[in-house]
């Protein structure tokens, strides 16, 4: 009962990323394959199968047609956004051995000496990504754990509304006030800081993904088995313990899946990057000096109006193309871990009365 | 739900880890508050109203927004005519229709996982397929159907949760009634799950409507005076003005900056208040979901 009034609160007011499913793995699937298990639950409930149609009704045989076309242009465009990806990338590599993506140690694609080490973009990402994802994580963890189990419920709507406004800010103000903002106020601390730098992109970045570390943290907590906190105070553990102990550890899972969905917007992030961090050939690791990641790279070879054909177009697209693996190779993992930690909790609840 | 502390719990901030908890609130917060007030003030150095109408310009204090505003509009609404549409009828078909097969389980996890994809990478597709390919150009038509590729694949996926979310019930009472297909989805899914497919199209849209990496690679930032009047006009879009000016190391842009980004944001805020004024209050009175599940489940 609890832990249905729960989702039906969830259902209402849905914050940034919270629209995924809450309540998918009800069918008891997890993962990706949950789509077609419940679709298959719901039509063995009915028993009438898919091909029960046409029994009356006029907008029968009409509505089933434009679905079906809805479908077929939904994945016509898929299947064209992949297959210019992928034919473009593998031109690429009729020119230039996959192999040098490794072995090549910087990404020049219109030197005289062309070098295509997608390595060296793909740490610059690492860092930025991986630095604001870690920022993010404890202020986004705890800001869920407050709004959840500390504020009193008008307070917590009116925080919560805050942190909501964080995920309306589109990604080129977050880069603009970054730029214009936050690198003055590290120059006022460390004055041999770069116009460019690392460390005010991923301090934006991080202000950028924290309203999904906040909203996946908040739906993981919720999916916790609801009984867990009652019993805990019930024993006479404190409530800091027992969420640290109980709650934080059911819901784990949700939380991962959460941060790893905001790892993948991180990944994918140009705008903050380009204005804040700018775009210079850097090796060293030092955040105050800019940093070169594969979005920014794609957007300062495209400012420049890409010609097709040539050999730069085809880098372009080959960075795309990794772009593209990671993005949905994270987002998969993500939502993977998202669904089956709730899952998991549903079966943790079992055991409770 | 995890149940509220007892009446007779000590003040929570007793507790170190609320005391940690509160200091993140505090700070996430604040850098929400602190954007606000950025923005606020910055956009005081505004030349005037004019600012809304007038067009860019080399000269700060004689540039606008005007052209940029009406694309962005351009944008959304074709971007919401073509995408929403397609995802909410694709994750019909797929969760409601097709036949439960290895391929249809297949595309659907496909098309979802496609949102994980940064809207750059949707900017280089766009780019050789509508700009060169169907030699859009480019155009509002082009910078629409980009956005609209990347804007699917959130559709579909947030539907297709809400779908998935309803109860078994649903279906079945209306399948016993004799309802067919069509009538359990029009009248009995599309109804109960409108909240959250709605939120999935504002998710949607606000994410498109911001996006300024895509529109830069299919085109570059354009200086054009007048305000687009069809989709065969030039590209121009707030997010991308926002950029150009952004970067631009002369007094006064920083304030133009500003004030395209509240209008931006202001904008995305008007979006989010009409969708949520076409939510359908079923939810709400009883007889929706709502309360099927609350009886399904019973007082235990």
């Amino acid at each position: 009962m609890r832990r249905n009034g729960g989702a039906t609160r969830d259902a209402g007011a849905v914050p940034e990323d919270a629209g995924a499913a809450t309540e998918g793995a009800e069918a008891g699937r997890n993962g990706a394959e949950g789509a077609g298990g419940e679709a298959e639950a719901g039509r063995n409930g009915v028993g009438a199968g898919w091909r029960g149609r046409g029994v009356g009704g006029g907008g029968e045989g009409a509505g089933r047609w434009i679905l079906l076309g809805c479908t077929v242009a939904a994945v016509a465009v898929a299947l064209a956004v992949v297959g210019t990806l992928a034919v473009e990338t593998l031109r690429f590599f009729a020119f230039v051995s996959p192999l040098r993506l490794v072995v090549d140690s910087a990404w020049a694609p219109l030197a005289e000496e062309p070098g295509f080490g997608i390595l060296s973009l793909v740490a610059g990402t690492a860092q930025i990504a991986a630095g604001a994802t870690l920022l993010a994580i404890p202020v986004g963890l705890m800001t869920a754990v407050f709004l959840e189990f500390y504020a009193p419920g008008r307070i917590a709507a009116a925080l919560g509304g805050a942190v909501d406004f964080l995920a309306m800010i589109p990604a080129v103000v977050y880069g603009c006030l970054a730029l214009n903002f936050v690198t003055p106020a590290i120059a006022g601390v460390w004055p041999d800081v770069g116009g460019f730098n690392g460390l005010s992109a991923f301090l934006a970045l991080a202000a950028m993904i924290l309203p999904t570390i906040v909203s996946m943290s908040r739906r993981a907590l919720r999916a916790a088995p609801a009984p867990l906190l009652a019993d805990g105070l019930a024993l006479g553990a404190s409530r800091g313990r027992v969420l640290v102990r109980l709650v934080l550890p059911a819901a784990w899972l949700g939380i991962l899946g959460g941060v790893l969905l905001a790892l993948a917007r991180a990944v994918g992030e140009t705008m903050i990057v380009t204005l804040a961090a700018g775009n210079p050939q850097n090796l060293d690791w030092s955040p105050l000096e800019g940093v070169r990641t594969l979005t920014t790279h794609l957007a300062q070879a495209s400012l420049g109006d890409l010609p097709a054909g040539t050999l730069q177009y085809g880098a372009a697209f080959a960075v795309a193309a990794a772009l593209f693996a990671l993005g949905v190779a994270l987002h998969t993992l993500g939502s993977g871990l998202v669904s089956r930690g709730e899952d998991g909790g549903r079966h943790g609840a079992g055991v409770h009365p | 739900m995890i149940p509220p502390p007892p009446p007779g719990a000590r003040p929570p901030f007793r507790r170190p880890l609320g005391v940690v908890a509160g200091i993140a609130t505090t700070v996430a917060v604040a850098t929400a508050l602190v954007i606000a007030l950025l923005l606020l003030l910055e956009a005081r150095h505004l030349p005037g109203p004019g600012f809304l109408l007038d067009p860019p310009s080399r000269l700060a204090d004689r540039a606008g927004i005007g052209p940029a505003l009406a694309g962005s509009l351009w944008l959304t609404l074709l971007t919401g005519l073509i995408a929403l549409p397609v995802g909410v009828g694709t994750a019909l078909y797929l969760v409601e229709y097709a036949p439960p097969t290895r391929t249809a389980r297949a595309t659907l996890a496909v098309l979802t996982n496609l949102a994980g994809v940064p809207s750059i990478v949707y900017g280089m597709a766009g780019l050789a397929l509508f700009v060169r390919g169907l030699g859009l150009g480019p155009s509002i038509l082009a910078g629409a159907l980009t956005l609209s590729a990347m804007a699917i694949p959130i559709v579909i996926a947030d539907s297709r949760a809400a779908l998935l979310s309803l109860p078994r019930g649903l279906r079945e009472a209306a399948f016993a009634l004799g309802a067919t297909r069509w009538q359990v989805v029009r009248h009995q899914l599309l109804p109960s799950a409108a909240p959250r497919i709605l939120a999935g199209c504002r998710r949607a849209l606000l994410r498109t409507m911001g996006a300024a990496a895509p529109l830069l690679v299919i085109g570059p930032v354009s200086f054009i005076t007048f305000a687009p009047t069809s989709p065969a006009d030039p590209l121009a879009a707030l997010p991308t003005r926002i950029f150009a000016w952004s970067a631009r190391p002369q007094a006064g842009f920083l304030a133009l900056a500003a004030g395209a980004s509240l209008a931006l944001v202001l904008l995305s805020a008007l979006l989010t208040a009409a969708i949520g004024a076409l939510a359908p209050r079923t939810a709400s009175h009883g007889d929706g979901p709502e309360a099927v599940r609350r009886t399904a489940s019973g007082p235990g």
